[in-house]
């Protein structure tokens, strides 16, 4: 199942951590928002496998704003 | 002459400039993301001209397209106000070669005080004492070793480019300087685009003061005062005071001549201010040079009725200082609030729109400097400086009472603020008591801001 790692600030894509194909933990950061010159860490809330990036260094961010697509562990 | 300024900048520090342009006569250019599209401060000046996108880079840091608006407008003239490209040498030069005045100290000696270890060469050859340290950047670890071998542990390493409170760290034992030698010098290059960093012996609970000056091109300076910013989390301030509760008429004294010497060395043009610290002992070393507008610069104006940014432009038309230093009057007390877009308790960022705003009157004794309006939007991508709410008062008591007044009849809704963190410091028995040092908030909170 996939599952969307979303923005949970506003302000620009600082970097995003993680590369396509990698295992991620639930809790790990996968991307770093730089709102208001704070770097705000965006962490996953599931395990899965990094599918897809959506968005880039510099990019600007609303609230829920998708980020990073997962491939869900299922079981 | 001056006759029309571009300020490459955005909020209320614009605000501020346009306000002291309006008083010389001086027509005002405004520039502005698209974030900042329907801005305050764009309105308030005689012309606007969109320069980029939200993303600072391509906008407020672009200096090109500043350049271009500037060139567009027709302004002849660019103040940098403070933050984005105020210490961008680089910039200052682009406007000169488009035979632009420049609001500010040459490239030439903006280029100079950027290294923190060239400032330090300066102030030990005019005899301005220096906290014990490196006079030039270290090559490698060993050098750590042997530096905290002679002083003792913690020491800082400091970027010798770092600045806004970035690529300082402390470091405790010899097992952690690998680590963390490797770490500054990664967010140098990334941030400074220079690893190089030097050593410094650690000052506990110090006070961080600050000389404001100003320099014609005719070799005359003065100072307009100190100020004490000790109240600060994340190396950065959120209260400042004019004079400082712990410096002595003699020390005053002594640190106007410091100021002065630098100055004079480098001979610098312009409104700076001397960064540096008192130790518990009151020892006093000088840091660095801050060739710029600073935040705080109200505190000065409100205590001495010198305006600063008037002053600048003056500077940078070919005037000559008209004030002697035996005129600066340094009448009662004065003393700042910054008011941060950001959660009171946790310090997180606050963007929003303003749903609500009401503004505690400005008086004789009470400024406000911001540009803030019901409807207006805080964007995520700027600082989060909302406004600073300045007060005078014939003591420190007087002047911090008012402030409190003030911060408490000042009512915003739509984004948090530090409003609250402002009235507990002020109230704190260690403030009122002139009892504090750069470690104050975290001992308030109980949290470590680092």
């Amino acid at each position: 199942m996939d599952v969307s790692i979303n923005a949970h600030m506003p302000g620009l894509v600082a970097r995003v951590v993680v590369t396509e194909g990698e295992e991620v933990k639930k809790g790990q950061e996968v991307a770093v928002i730089n709102c208001m010159k704070n770097e705000m860490t965006v962490l996953s809330h599931v395990d899965g496998v990094v599918k897809e990036i959506l968005v880039k260094e510099w990019d600007e961010m609303q609230v829920d704003n998708p980020m990073v697509i997962l491939e869900a562990k299922t079981g | 002459m001056i006759k029309k300024l571009l300020i490459a900048n955005r909020g209320e520090v614009v605000s501020r400039i346009i306000r002291a342009c309006n008083s010389l006569g001086i027509r005002t250019v405004a520039v502005y993301s698209e974030a900042d599209r329907d801005a305050l401060f764009t309105r308030q000046a005689d012309e606007s001209v969109h320069i980029g996108p939200a993303n600072p880079m391509k906008s407020y840091l672009d200096v090109e397209a500043i350049i271009e608006a500037a060139r567009h407008s027709g302004a002849d003239s660019v103040h940098p106000g403070y933050g984005f490209l105020a210490e961008n040498y680089a910039f200052a030069q682009a406007v000169i070669s488009e035979g632009m005045t420049w609001v500010g100290p040459s490239p030439e000696v903006m280029k100079a005080v950027e290294s923190k270890c060239y400032c330090r060469h300066i102030a030990e050859k005019v005899q301005v004492p220096v906290n014990p340290g490196t006079f030039d950047p270290i090559k490698d670890v060993e050098e750590v070793y042997r530096f905290a071998e002679k002083v003792g542990y913690p020491v800082f390493l400091k970027l010798d480019k770092g600045g806004g409170g970035k690529g300082i760290e402390m470091v405790n034992a010899d097992a952690e300087v690998p680590a963390v030698f490797e770490r500054i010098s990664r967010i140098g290059l990334a941030a400074f685009d220079s690893s190089d960093c030097y050593l410094e012996k650690v000052v506990v609970n110090p006070r961080h003061l600050e000389v404001q000056f100003l320099g014609d091109h005719f070799g005359n300076y003065f100072c307009l005062g100190e100020r004490e910013c000790s109240i600060q989390r994340r190396h950065q301030k959120i209260i400042e005071e004019s004079p400082s509760p712990v410096v002595m008429p003699a020390d005053r004294k002594m640190i106007f001549d410091y100021t002065l010497r630098l100055a004079q060395a480098m001979k610098y043009q312009g409104a700076g201010t001397i960064e540096g610290l008192r130790s518990d002992a009151g020892d006093y070393y000088f840091m660095e040079i801050n060739a710029r507008l600073q935040v705080e610069h109200p505190v000065t104006e409100f205590l001495t009725g010198v305006d600063i940014v008037q002053t600048q432009l003056q500077i940078a038309s070919g005037e000559t200082l008209s004030l002697l230093q035996d005129d600066v009057k340094m009448d009662g007390h004065a003393i700042e609030a910054r008011v941060y877009a950001e959660d009171p308790v946790t310090f997180q960022p606050s963007p929003g729109v303003i749903k609500m705003l009401h503004l505690p009157q400005e008086t004789e004794d009470l400024r406000i400097d911001h540009a803030l309006e019901e409807g207006g939007s805080v964007p995520p991508f700027y600082d989060p400086l909302l406004a600073k709410v300045i007060a005078w008062g014939k003591n420190r008591e007087n002047a911090t009472s008012r402030l409190i007044e003030a911060l408490k009849d000042f009512q915003i809704e739509g984004v948090s603020t530090t409003i609250p963190l402002n009235i507990s410091i002020l109230e704190h028995p260690d403030f009122k008591s002139g009892n504090y040092h750069t470690g104050f908030i975290e001992t308030l909170t109980g949290v470590s801001l680092r």
